[in-house]
């Protein structure tokens, strides 16, 4: 149990990061459009998202600083605003999403109509952010996400034809499917996206200042980043893969989280089924929670407001009275009718655009010793740093003329 | 007439002169730079510096301007967007104030007493303390 | 006056030739012992020919990694020169005009221990 605490922050981050409502449905509807085709790129996205959390958690070990307070140091008022706005507004869809997608979750337990359950999820999530404290919220919603691993289990259950999926793996099409290359690039762009959005390092290096680390902490933090991230990557992997097994070879169209758990139910009957929606409403939980924080973290260490969970909400006024707002708007949103799920693809495909500008401070302040003393990157982090930038500034220019030339995937 | 400035070499620029006292480029290290109270508790961020006042048109070459306050508040939209706002619009914090310089700034006085943190207070007075638990210290 | 009143004026030599725009001001504190931060006076103000804003300020410090970004920077910052308040003729509307004579001098600090 203490093990599982320890590494609570990397799990609870990678949860938000790669199986919120955006990905519990995407990763089906890729697994049941392309198979396996696609998966190295959850790989190398999980790559990629491990090096910067790590980045950026080491850096606010050792010099104190969250990482939007590094972008508006390093990269100057006006291309840090550009960056704050962008951010702050993708925050926004995605928490729509994510309240959206906690109702869905509920629905599927219950078969209550989503609409009356969006205000009880928006108003949980505000109690849990205003009341509770930032380790039980992190111990419990990361265990709980973690029911998600049924998806793997199934994967066994559903005795598949493993040359057929080893065969997707190393890049063979399945023969059922008939998609263009450029659907094909778009949806790797959206998994890198996914895999790599930005509030995934805002909400893991504020946390790592919401847990008080230091620089003796590092390994903690280490530990972290390498054990949750991966389970994260193997989860959404998973979810792919049972629906390259049950769904594809059927034709079944993912539009809902209904299709996303058919594999499970089809593997482990209803036992399954009870135990991956658990996981829905545990995960999309969390994600709403990681991007309401997240909300409040981007805007009051842009202004230089106090901020913090570890703080009284009176202590830190501001920073709450966003996230109330960052809430509010959501659920008004939702209640208009959109779909939680179309919202996700446009806030993933405008996070792709964004991720430069995140990441390039990050890397260069990992490597100025006036914050990080003798800690600062070594050869080959920055190595690969490097090779990531050049990835992520191909994404972002791509990703938007290829929403928009394959009318986002569909 | 757009010809673009010429671009001189390193040999072309002459050695610095000595200065004695620690050198800060305020860009570089002091514009956007979180302020911190001595509990550690966020105050603002460093929008702009408020110098001593010079005359524009014939400056006094043995007069240099100093810095009296950093500033926060409006000056900020008005640094990325252009203009400047009437002196009576200027959230200040006395350079007084500033104890060290590391990657933020610290000062010697709480963010109670100090003028700037007045929006800070309003929304713990007004907001914050009229939803049951605001006061509720989690550690 | 305020920093933002010298940040991003053009510099023109006493000859009118263009030199840069102004991209930042150096200054010098000190103090006695138990103030040591106690006065922060300009000591002059950093022009680029090139870029409008610092971004980073490669150009001025040790900090050479990574190298790839370092070398790209310290490029898109090259050129840069600091001119001493004693030199500067006038500023206002835009502009700033050096006096005849003014030095230009490489602009690279000194590593600090503060």
């Amino acid at each position: 149990m203490k093990a599982i605490s320890a590494v609570a922050l990397g799990v609870l981050t990678a949860i938000g990061g790669f199986v919120d409502i955006g990905d519990l449905v995407t990763s089906a509807v890729v697994g049941s459009r392309f198979g396996l085709t696609l998966v190295w790129v959850l790989v190398i996205g999980t790559i990629g998202i491990c090096l910067f959390a790590q980045m950026s958690g080491r850096v606010a070990a050792v010099s104190g600083r969250a990482t939007f307070e590094i972008i508006r140091e390093r990269l100057g008022a006006r291309l840090a605003l550009a960056n704050l706005s962008a951010s702050f507004l993708i925050n926004l869809l995605t928490l729509t999403a994510e309240v959206g997608g906690i109702a869905l979750s509920l629905q599927l337990a219950t078969s209550i109509s989503p609409v009356l359950w969006m205000p009880v999820a928006a108003f949980a999530v505000w109690l849990v952010v205003w009341r509770v404290k930032f380790s039980i919220l992190e111990n419990v919603t990361g265990l709980l996400g973690l029911a998600l691993v049924v998806f793997a289990v199934a994967i066994f259950l559903l005795h598949p034809d493993w040359l057929q999926l080893g065969s997707q793996l190393l890049l063979q099409p399945p023969a059922q499917t008939s998609e263009s290359p450029t659907t094909y690039w778009y949806f790797a762009i959206a998994l890198f996206g996914a895999a790599m959005t930005p509030y995934e390092v805002f909400f893991f290096s504020s946390g790592a200042i919401e847990e008080h680390w230091k620089p003796k902490d590092l390994t903690q933090s280490r530990v972290n980043v390498f054990v949750g991230f991966p389970i994260g990557g193997l989860l959404s992997i998973s979810i792919v893969v049972c629906a390259a097994i049950v769904l594809l070879p059927k034709g079944i169209a993912v539009t809902s989280l209904y299709q996303t758990a058919l594999p499970v139910a089809q593997a482990a009957g209803t036992i399954g089924l009870i135990i991956a929606i658990l996981g829905f409403v545990a995960a999309t939980f969390g994600a709403a929670l990681e991007v309401t924080l997240s909300s409040g973290y981007t805007l009051a260490q842009f202004f230089g407001w106090s901020w913090g969970k570890y703080r009284a909400p009176s202590q830190a006024a501001r920073f709450h009275v966003v996230m109330i707002l960052s809430l509010v708007a959501a659920l008004g949103v939702l209640l208009t009718g959109v779909d939680p799920v179309q919202v996700t693809e446009f806030s993933v495909v405008f996070s792709a655009v964004a991720l430069p500008l995140t990441y390039l401070p990050i890397l260069i302040v990992a490597n100025d010793p006036r914050y990080m003393g003798k800690r600062v990157n070594g050869r080959a982090t920055n190595f690969v740093g490097l090779i990531f930038l050049a990835l992520i500034v191909v994404a972002s220019i791509a990703a938007i003329p290829l929403m928009i030339v394959t009318g986002a995937g569909s | 007439m757009s010809r673009r400035p010429r671009i001189r070499r390193p040999d072309e620029l002459a050695a610095p002169p000595r200065f004695a006292g620690r050198i800060v480029d305020a860009e570089l290290e002091l514009l956007d730079r979180q302020v911190f109270d001595p509990d550690s508790v966020q105050v603002t961020t460093v929008d702009d510096l408020e110098l001593t006042d010079v005359d524009a048109a014939h400056p006094d070459p043995d007069a240099p301007p100093e810095i009296l306050c950093l500033l926060s508040g409006p000056v900020f939209g008005t640094r990325v967007f252009g203009g400047r706002p009437p002196e009576s619009r200027f959230e200040r914090v006395d350079w007084a104030h500033v104890a060290r310089l590391t990657t933020a700034v610290a000062l010697d006085v709480t963010a109670e007493v100090l003028d700037i943190s007045w929006l800070e207070r309003w929304f713990r007075d007004r907001v914050i303390a009229r939803i049951p638990g605001g006061r509720h210290d989690p550690e | 006056m305020i920093l933002s009143d010298l940040l991003g004026l053009r510099a023109y030599a006493a000859d009118g030739e263009e030199l840069g725009r102004v991209v930042d001001a150096r200054f010098a504190i000190a103090g006695p012992e138990d103030h040591p931060l106690r006065t922060a006076r300009m000591l002059g103000i950093i022009v680029s020919p090139r870029s409008h804003t610092s971004f980073m300020g490669y150009e001025r410090t040790d900090v050479n990694s990574p190298a790839l970004l370092a070398r790209w920077f310290e490029h898109r910052g090259r050129g840069s020169f600091l001119v001493l308040w004693k030199d500067i003729a006038s500023f206002g509307g835009g502009r700033m005009l050096l006096r005849p004579g003014a030095v230009l001098y490489s602009p690279k600090l000194e590593p600090q221990d503060g």
